[in-house]
């Protein structure tokens, strides 16, 4: 009997987040493209003089007056999953097989800036380059705070399970450490490898404090559009570029749960 | 085929063993490098400016940059209203998140990786996404309240959002993800027989609690505060968008001295030192307290 209670008072408690989660979420995305007194609220402070029932004007606006800031968040998100791919596979892998002196050092090391805040790093980033302020500053700095997340998942995934028996059996076959490499541990380190980029991909184009401290001029990242929006447009523009920051943002996440999903259920498996 | 993995030879000959010692180093390198680079460096170089007068950089190394934040109200309020802040949140998120987090580790049932999704939207959010939608949903003419006028006649919690409870609720918005999966990796690997054991003993469901669940989910409690903690004190874009009259937070007086010129560097520096000084030292110290619990218990 404790038990059912239990559960109901906890599934009560995660319905009401979820509700507390989904639903501005839900406004916002109605309220960018359908008339605001459908959703009960007061139109004129929503989108000015407009009574269209379905308006999809805002995004127009967005695309056309930020559509190449939209570009650079996009291209920057790229390029940290394919950098810290390269960067954080191999080194996750010698970390995990092959450590040497200092190297849980450097381990804590990577994962170190997701504790400091995001505002030290980018003064600190200013403070020591601050010369070369602009896109390639927000590039450092997208890196430093998205390869922890690269560096975890591999070093997790390398760790739950025996890649030291497949690769022992690899090299009993006359494997060398590279064909080992390529052909034994990056293969089962795949589906990690997906994970982080997308995690890396959505924690770039999420990231505002770093990009916007380190950024000079134009374009910025697509989070700058929504505080540029936030602080001079309407609600309904808002609404609309928060619209396009979660239909690039929720994709990423569904994906992360589903492949998560499967993970856990790997390891279980394994175990 | 137990034997370890070193002992087994890939050639014969020196020259290979050193190749095999030089190849690990070289694939870890870009990483120290980046990380030298851009963490260590940069950090020592704020360090450097914190100790520098901004109007008189020759005068020689001084603490009068941390000083002024103890010492001008303006700054130690922010400090301290920061530390209240994240401690309240912290609190707050670890235990709501614990049924989550229960209910995700415990029980088997349909929709559970939708649900787990749906709370797990938020964690890349920018502060300042989490206030715009809070001025959606509670702010003057934000939709709950527009509601319950329509509803009641009254425009009940019109406006909230830019009062502190606004400001809780927003920052709870971003810390349920960090909570519940801290939780929820700690809570899986705890061995739910031990429950069953204490009951099957005869201990009433209060004595199972007290004397079993809360020791054994104590450190998962410690690693999700320490988390929360850490990531509250470092934001302030949910008060960019909301801000509240009076109220200021650390972070965001280090953004707007640095955003609007003249820039006190030293100054700036100084206050995101003892930030960071803070936020890792708790976080720090706490995971430790968490592990070393962890072992006791083990």
């Amino acid at each position: 009997m404790p038990r059912k209670t239990g559960f109901i008072f906890c599934s009560t408690v995660t319905i009401i987040l979820m509700i507390m989660i989904l639903l501005p979420l839900v406004v916002v995305v109605l309220g960018s493209c359908i008339n605001a007194s459908l959703l009960g609220l007061s139109t004129d402070i929503w989108s000015g003089s407009r009574h269209e029932i379905f308006d999809f004007s805002a995004f127009g606006y967005i695309l056309e007056n930020y559509g190449d800031w939209a570009v650079f968040s996009l291209e920057l998100a790229l390029a940290c999953v394919v950098l810290c791919l390269l960067i954080a596979v191999p080194a996750g892998y010698t970390l995990v097989r092959h450590p040497f002196p200092g190297s849980g050092l450097i381990e804590e090391l990577a994962v170190l800036p997701l504790s400091i805040p995001g505002l030290t790093l980018s003064m600190g980033l200013l403070a020591a380059y601050g010369e070369i302020r602009g896109p390639l500053l927000v590039m450092a700095g997208h890196l430093l705070y998205t390869i922890p997340f690269m560096v975890k998942v591999v070093t997790s995934t390398l760790r739950s399970f025996d890649v030291g028996r497949l690769e022992a059996a690899a090299r009993s076959l006359g494997a060398s450490f590279w064909q080992r490499l390529f052909l034994v541990v990056l293969p089962s380190l795949r589906h990690a490898m997906m994970t982080g980029a997308l995690l890396v991909f959505a924690v770039s184009w999420g990231e505002f404090n770093v990009s916007f401290l380190l950024n000079r001029g134009q374009p910025q990242t697509f989070p700058a559009v929504l505080y540029d929006t936030y602080t001079n447009q309407s609600i309904q523009i808002s609404s609309a570029a928060t619209t396009i920051f979660l239909a690039i943002v929720i994709p990423a996440v569904v994906a992360i749960q589903w492949l998560g999903g499967r993970e856990s259920v790997d390891v279980e498996q394994g175990a | 085929m137990n034997l370890p993995a070193s002992s087994i030879p890939i050639s014969s000959g020196g020259h290979a063993r050193e190749r095999r010692r030089l190849a690990p180093l070289l694939l870890c390198a870009p990483l120290l490098l980046l990380l030298l680079a851009l963490l260590v460096w940069p950090l020592t170089h704020l360090l450097w400016q914190s100790l520098l007068p901004t109007d008189a950089p020759d005068s020689g190394i001084t603490l009068r940059n941390y000083l002024e934040i103890f010492s001008v109200p303006r700054y130690r309020h922010a400090l301290v209203w920061s530390l209240e802040l994240s401690l309240a949140v912290a609190a707050g998120s670890t235990l709501i998140c614990l049924a989550p987090a229960w209910l995700f580790t415990r029980c088997q049932f349909r929709g559970k990786r939708l649900m787990r999704g749906i709370l797990t939207l938020p964690m890349t959010f920018a502060g300042m996404i989490v206030g715009f939608l809070m001025v959606i949903l509670l702010g003057r003419s934000g939709f709950i309240p527009q509601v319950l006028e329509r509803l009641t006649g009254q425009p009940l919690l019109s406006g909230i959002s830019y009062q502190f409870p606004g400001l809780i609720l927003a920052y709870l918005y971003f810390e349920i993800p960090r909570a519940t999966l801290t939780l929820e990796s700690a809570l899986r690997k705890l061995d739910g027989r031990l429950e069953q054991a204490a009951r099957s003993l005869g201990a009433t469901r209060w004595q199972t609690f007290s004397l079993v669940i809360l020791p054994t989910i104590c450190p998962a409690l410690i690693s999700a505060f320490a988390v929360t903690f850490s990531v509250s004190l470092g934001s302030f874009g949910v008060l960019l968008v909301l801000s509240i009259r009076r109220f200021t937070l650390l972070p965001l007086e280090i953004f707007t001295q640095y955003i609007a010129p003249p820039t006190d560097q030293g100054l700036a520096a100084a206050m995101s030192l003892t930030l960071l000084t803070v936020a890792f030292g708790a976080g720090f110290g706490l995971r430790r307290f968490a592990r070393s619990r962890e072992v006791a218990n083990a």
